[in-house]
C-alpha cells in the first residue's frame, strides 16, 4: 500500500508543478500581452481617477476631454466627447470595464502622462502637484469632417479625405457609427448591454467602417489596373480597344459585359472615362496573373496599412496561383469585381498616390502630442509607404481622371465651386449574382485641384437600399465628393 | 495513569516547533491585515489590537488542543492550515468588510469544531466502527439540498440547505463522511476485492457482494452531485473513490476503469448538458465569450497578469473586478495582489499540507488509518487543484471552494474537521511507532472503570 501512496504523492506533486508552470506563464510570460488587451480595464480603472488630457483637432476643436464627475460618484472624473459621434472613429471610446479603442487606447500613455519624457518632467510634479497629462492633436479638420457627415446624410457609407502631400487624414467619416459619450457610463451591466447591442447591430457601428472594413471597389480599381499596364508597357497612349458589348475570357462560357450591357471601346482616354469593363478585362489578361498581382502588391494590397489607428483592414486581390487557375476572375478583378476588396481609406490612398506623382504616403491621424504646458512631445513626420507607379504614369492617369470629370462618368457632378478642376474615377461595384435583385456599392475616388493636388478623397455608399443600388458611382457618390471638396478647398 | 504524562522529548520538540510556526503564521496574518488596510485606505485599521488578540487566542486554543489531545502529531499540519485560513481571511476582509465579519464567526466555529473533533475522536478506529452510519450520513447530507423547502439553488447549483437563519452546503461535510466510509470499507474488504474474482466470459471481476456497496456509494454520490449541477464536487468525489480503491486494492485495473468511466462520463456530459459544454468552451477560448460566460475567467487572467512577479501589493490591486473573487476566484485575487511569489507560497502550503497528510498515511501500519489519511489528503489536494487549475485555465472551471482560503462557512468548518482527523491519524501513528507513550484515552479509562466495577460486582455476587 505504501508504494501506491508514494506514487499518489508524486502524482499530486506533479499536479501542483503544472499549476506552478501555468502561474509563471500567466504572470510572467504573458503579462505584457494580458496588460495590453483592449478589454483589460485594470489600468483604465486606475487611470479613471487620474486626470487625462484632451484630444484636439488641427483647427482647435476639443473632441475628447475629462470633466469633474457629479459629487458622490465612484470616480472623480468622467470622459466627455463634445462633438458626439462626429469623431468617434478617431477618438474611440474609453470605458472602465471594457477597455478603450482608437486613440483613447493607442495614445493612452500620452493622455495619462505616462511616457518616459512626461514622467521625467513629472518628477517635480510629485512635489508641486502639477498636472502631468498630455494632449493629442489630430490632423482632422472639424469643418471638413462636418462637411463629410452632412454630405453623406443618413445613407450608410464612408468618406475619407487625405492631404495629398503628407498622407494626413483631413476627414474620416462613416455611417453607421456610435456616440462615444454613451460608452462613458460607469456601470458594468449597462456597458455590457451597450456592447451587446453595438455588436449585434448590422453594419458594425463599433468599427470605423472607413478603414476597418473593406468593400468591393468596382471600377475605381481601374486606376490600379491602368497604372500596372502603363508601367509594364502593356498599353500606351496609342492603344485602342475594339467596340465590344461583351467579351468571353478563356476557361468560361460566361461572358463579361459592360455596365448596362452597352457597347464600349476606343482609345485609352475613352475606355477610361467611359469605364469599359471589356477593355480592362483585356488589359488584366494581357498583364497576366504575375504582373497584375505584383502591381496590386505595390499598391499595398495584402499588407497591413501602417496607420496610427488600430487594426486597419488589409486589402485583398488574389494570389498568382489562384488566378492562373481562374483567368476569368483575373479578368473581372481587372475592373475591381470578384474577390477584390479594399477599405475606403485605402482607395483614398490610391487616389492620393496618383496626385502625389506615384508616391503613396503613410496615412496618419496624429499630428502632434504635447505635454500639459503645451510643449511639443512628438510630431508625426510624413513618409512614403509605397511607390506604386512611376511619375509619368501618375501624370498620364491624372489626365485620364480629368477626362472622367469633364467628359466621362463623373461629368454629372464633379464641377467644383470656383471652377476648380477635379480628377476622379467612379465605380459601381455589383454585388448581386446573375438573376438576383440589383445591389451595388457606389464609389468615387479623386483629388483636387487637378493641377496642384491638395486633397484626395474616397466616397463609398454602401449598397443597402434600392436608391443606391440602382444608381452609378458618378451620380450618387459624385455629389458627396463635390460637397466635401468644395468645403475643403474654400478653407 | 502516570504513564500518559510520561516525558517524551520527541513530542515536546514537535509541540515547540508547532508553537513557533503557529505564532509565525499569526504574525504573517497580522502583518498582511495591516498592509491590506494601509493599501486600501492608507490608514492602520482601527480595531487592529482586538484583531491581533483574536488571532492569537484562536491559534493558542488550537495549539493547546493538540498539546493536550494529540501531542504526538505532525508539527506542520496546524500551522499551514492557520496560515491559509489567515491569508484567506485577509483577502476576504480586503474584498468585503461585511463578509469579513461572517468569516470571523466561521473561523471561530471552525477552530471550535477542530477542538471538539479531537475531543470526540480519540481513537481513529472509533470511526471505522460506525462506517455504515457515515455512509448514511454522507448520502443523506448529499440528498438534503434536493428536499423542497430546505434545499435551494444558488449560482446554478442546487447544493444549499437553509436551516433557520443559517445556509450551508452539506456536500462539504459529506466528503469527509464518505472518505471515512470508503476507508473503513476498503480496510475491511480491500483484500477480498484484490484477490477474489469470478470469470465473466473474458474478464475477471471481483465478487459482486464485495464490490457492490462501494460501487453503489460511489455511483450514488457522483450521480447526486451531477444532478445538482455541482461539477467540481462530482469530480472530487469521483477522484477520491478511484484513488482510494486503487491504493487499497493495489490493482491498477481499478485506476484504468476509473479513467475510462471518467472519459465516457465526460463525453456523455458534454453531449447532454449545455452548462458542461459552456464550461469546456470557455476553458478552451474564454475570449470569444468575453461579454458572457467567459468574462470571469478572462478577468481572472487579467488580474493574474497585472499582479506579475511581485504583485500589486495588498489593498493596491483591483480584485473586485473578478466576479466571485471572494469565493471560487480567491486564488486570482491573491495572485494579483501578492504576485507570482505569493501565489506560489499558497501552492507550496498546499503541497506541504498534502505531504503532511500522506506522511501520516505512510507512517501508520493500520489499513484504516492509512486509507483515511490518504483519502483526506487527496480531498485537500484534488479540491485545491480543481479550483486553482480552473482559475488558471489548466482544467475547465468547476465551482468549488479553495480549502481554508475561500469565503464560506461550510467549507471552512468541514476542512477544520478534516484537519482534526489528519492530526488524529498522525498522532496515532506516532503512538504506534512508540514515539509517544500510548496512553489510554479518557473514554477508554471510563470503559475500563465500568468493566472493573461490573466485574467487582459480579465477583462480589459470586
Amino acid at each position: 500500500m505504501n508504494q501506491r501512496i508514494r506514487r499518489l504523492t508524486l502524482f499530486l506533486l506533479a499536479l501542483y508543478v503544472v499549476l506552478f508552470a501555468q502561474l509563471n506563464v500567466l504572470q510572467v510570460v504573458r503579462k505584457d500581452s494580458l496588460d495590453a488587451d483592449s478589454r483589460n480595464n485594470r489600468q483604465t480603472v486606475r487611470d479613471y481617477n487620474e486626470p487625462r488630457g484632451e484630444i484636439v483637432t488641427i483647427d482647435g476643436v476639443v473632441i475628447a476631454r475629462s470633466l469633474p464627475n457629479d459629487p458622490g460618484s465612484e470616480f472623480a472624473l468622467r470622459r466627455e466627447y463634445p462633438t458626439g459621434e462626429l469623431f468617434s472613429s478617431v477618438t474611440g471610446y474609453y470605458t472602465f470595464s471594457f477597455g478603450a479603442s482608437q486613440l483613447e487606447r493607442t495614445m493612452n500613455d500620452v493622455l495619462a502622462g505616462r511616457t518616459t519624457e512626461q514622467q521625467v518632467k513629472g518628477l517635480a510634479a510629485l512635489f508641486t502637484g502639477a498636472d502631468t497629462t498630455g494632449s493629442v492633436e489630430v490632423t482632422l479638420d472639424s469643418r471638413i469632417q462636418a462637411a463629410a457627415r452632412d454630405a453623406l446624410g443618413d445613407r450608410e457609407g464612408s468618406v475619407v479625405v487625405l492631404d495629398v502631400a503628407t498622407g494626413a487624414v483631413e476627414a474620416m467619416w462613416s455611417r453607421p457609427t456610435f456616440d462615444p459619450n454613451v460608452f462613458a457610463v460607469q456601470n458594468d451591466d449597462l456597458l455590457r448591454d451597450i456592447f451587446a447591442f453595438g455588436n449585434a447591430t448590422p453594419g458594425k457601428p463599433l468599427l470605423a467602417n472607413a478603414y476597418q472594413e473593406r468593400y468591393m471597389p468596382g471600377s475605381t480599381f481601374k486606376v490600379i489596373t491602368m497604372a500596372a499596364a502603363l508601367d509594364a508597357g502593356v498599353v500606351t497612349t496609342e492603344s485602342t480597344f475594339a467596340d465590344e458589348a461583351e467579351f468571353l475570357p478563356p476557361q468560361t462560357i460566361d461572358p463579361i459585359e459592360n455596365y448596362g450591357g452597352s457597347t464600349c471601346g476606343g482609345d485609352l482616354a475613352e475606355v477610361f472615362r467611359r469605364s469599359c469593363n471589356t477593355a480592362f478585362a483585356h488589359i488584366a489578361l494581357d498583364l497576366g496573373p504575375e504582373a497584375m498581382v505584383a502591381a496590386t502588391e505595390r499598391f499595398g494590397v495584402g499588407t497591413e496599412i501602417p496607420f496610427d489607428l488600430p487594426r486597419p483592414a488589409t486589402a485583398r486581390f488574389g494570389s498568382v496561383e489562384y488566378f492562373e487557375q481562374n483567368l476569368p476572375l483575373l479578368a473581372i478583378g481587372g475592373f475591381g469585381q470578384g474577390e477584390t476588396q479594399l477599405s475606403p481609406l485605402h482607395m483614398a490612398m490610391v487616389a492620393a498616390s496618383v496626385a502625389n506623382g506615384g508616391r503613396m504616403m503613410r496615412p496618419h491621424v496624429v499630428a502632434a502630442t504635447y505635454d500639459h504646458d503645451g510643449r511639443l512631445l512628438d510630431r508625426t513626420v510624413p513618409g512614403v509607404w509605397q511607390t506604386p507607379m512611376s511619375e509619368p504614369t501618375a501624370e498620364l492617369i491624372t489626365s485620364l481622371m480629368i477626362g472622367v470629370v469633364n467628359e466621362g462618368t463623373a461629368r454629372c457632378c464633379m464641377a467644383l465651386a470656383g471652377g476648380i478642376q477635379a480628377a476622379a474615377k467612379t465605380g459601381t461595384a455589383q454585388l448581386n449574382g446573375p438573376g438576383e435583385p440589383e445591389r451595388s456599392h457606389a464609389w468615387i475616388i479623386g483629388f483636387a485641384p487637378a493641377e496642384q493636388p491638395k486633397y484626395a478623397i474616397a466616397v463609398m455608399l454602401k449598397g443597402t437600399d434600392a436608391e443606391i443600388s440602382a444608381g452609378t458611382g458618378g451620380t450618387l457618390a459624385g455629389p458627396v465628393a463635390k460637397k466635401v471638396l468644395d468645403v475643403a478647398l474654400s478653407l | 495513569m502516570s504513564e500518559g504524562r510520561a516525558a517524551s522529548p520527541l513530542a515536546r520538540r514537535r509541540r515547540r516547533a508547532e508553537l513557533q510556526l503557529v505564532v509565525a503564521s499569526g504574525c504573517i496574518t497580522g502583518a498582511a491585515y495591516v498592509l491590506a488596510a494601509l493599501g486600501k485606505n492608507s490608514a492602520i485599521p482601527p480595531r487592529i489590537l482586538p484583531f491581533l488578540g483574536m488571532v492569537l487566542i484562536l491559534l493558542l486554543v488550537a495549539h493547546l488542543a493538540i498539546r493536550l489531545l494529540a501531542r504526538g502529531a505532525d508539527a506542520t499540519l496546524l500551522p499551514i492550515a492557520t496560515l491559509l485560513n489567515g491569508l484567506g481571511y485577509v483577502m476576504i476582509a480586503r474584498l468585503s468588510e461585511r463578509l469579513a465579519g461572517l468569516q470571523t464567526t466561521w473561523t471561530f466555529i471552525g477552530v471550535g469544531v477542530f477542538v471538539a473533533t479531537l475531543l470526540v475522536v480519540q481513537r481513529v478506529n472509533d470511526l471505522a466502527r460506525h462506517k455504515w452510519a457515515f455512509l448514511a450520513a454522507g448520502l443523506g447530507l448529499l440528498l438534503l439540498p434536493m428536499i423542497p423547502g430546505v434545499g435551494f439553488s444558488s449560482g446554478g447549483a442546487r447544493i444549499w440547505v437553509s436551516v433557520g437563519p443559517v445556509n450551508f452546503q452539506p456536500g462539504e461535510f459529506a466528503k469527509v463522511a464518505l472518505a471515512i466510509f470508503v476507508a473503513a470499507y476498503l480496510a475491511d474488504r480491500g483484500e477480498l476485492l484484490a484477490t477474489s474474482r469470478r470469470r465473466h466470459g473474458f474478464i475477471e471481476l471481483p465478487e459482486a457482494r464485495d464490490v457492490l456497496p462501494l460501487v453503489a456509494a460511489w455511483g450514488a454520490s457522483v450521480v447526486i452531485m451531477v444532478g445538482q449541477r455541482d461539477l467540481g464536487s462530482s469530480l472530487l468525489f469521483f477522484t477520491l473513490f478511484v484513488v482510494m480503491t486503487w491504493v487499497a486494492t493495489q490493482r491498477t485495473a481499478f485506476l484504468w476503469t476509473g479513467f475510462a468511466l471518467f472519459a465516457i462520463a465526460g463525453v456523455v456530459a458534454h453531449q447532454m448538458f449545455d452548462h458542461v459544454r459552456t464550461r469546456v468552451h470557455i476553458w478552451i477560448d474564454p475570449w470569444s465569450r468575453y461579454e458572457g460566460k467567459g468574462f470571469q475567467i478572462a478577468q481572472s487572467m487579467f488580474a493574474l497578469g497585472s499582479g506579475g512577479t511581485t504583485g500589486t501589493g495588498l489593498g493596491l490591486g483591483d480584485p473586485t473586478r473578478i466576479p466571485e473573487a471572494k469565493n471560487d476566484f480567491i486564488f486570482a485575487a491573491i495572485g494579483e495582489e501578492l504576485g507570482l511569489l505569493g501565489a506560489t507560497a499558497i501552492l507550496v502550503a498546499f503541497v506541504l499540507l498534502i505531504g503532511g497528510g500522506l506522511r501520516a498515511a505512510l507512517r501508520t501500519n493500520r489499513d484504516f488509518e492509512k486509507l483515511l489519511a490518504t483519502g483526506l489528503a487527496t480531498i485537500i489536494g484534488v479540491q485545491a487543484f480543481i479550483i486553482i487549475g480552473g482559475v488558471l485555465r489548466v482544467v475547465p472551471l468547476t465551482g468549488i471552494t479553495l480549502p481554508f482560503v475561500s469565503y464560506g462557512g461550510s467549507s471552512l468548518v468541514a476542512n477544520w474537521i478534516l484537519l482534526a482527523l489528519l492530526v488524529r491519524v498522525s498522532d496515532s501513528s506516532a503512538r504506534r511507532l512508540g514515539e509517544v507513550p500510548d496512553s489510554t484515552t479518557p473514554s477508554e479509562r471510563l470503559t475500563a472503570w465500568r468493566l472493573r466495577r461490573s466485574e467487582h460486582r459480579t465477583g462480589a455476587n459470586r
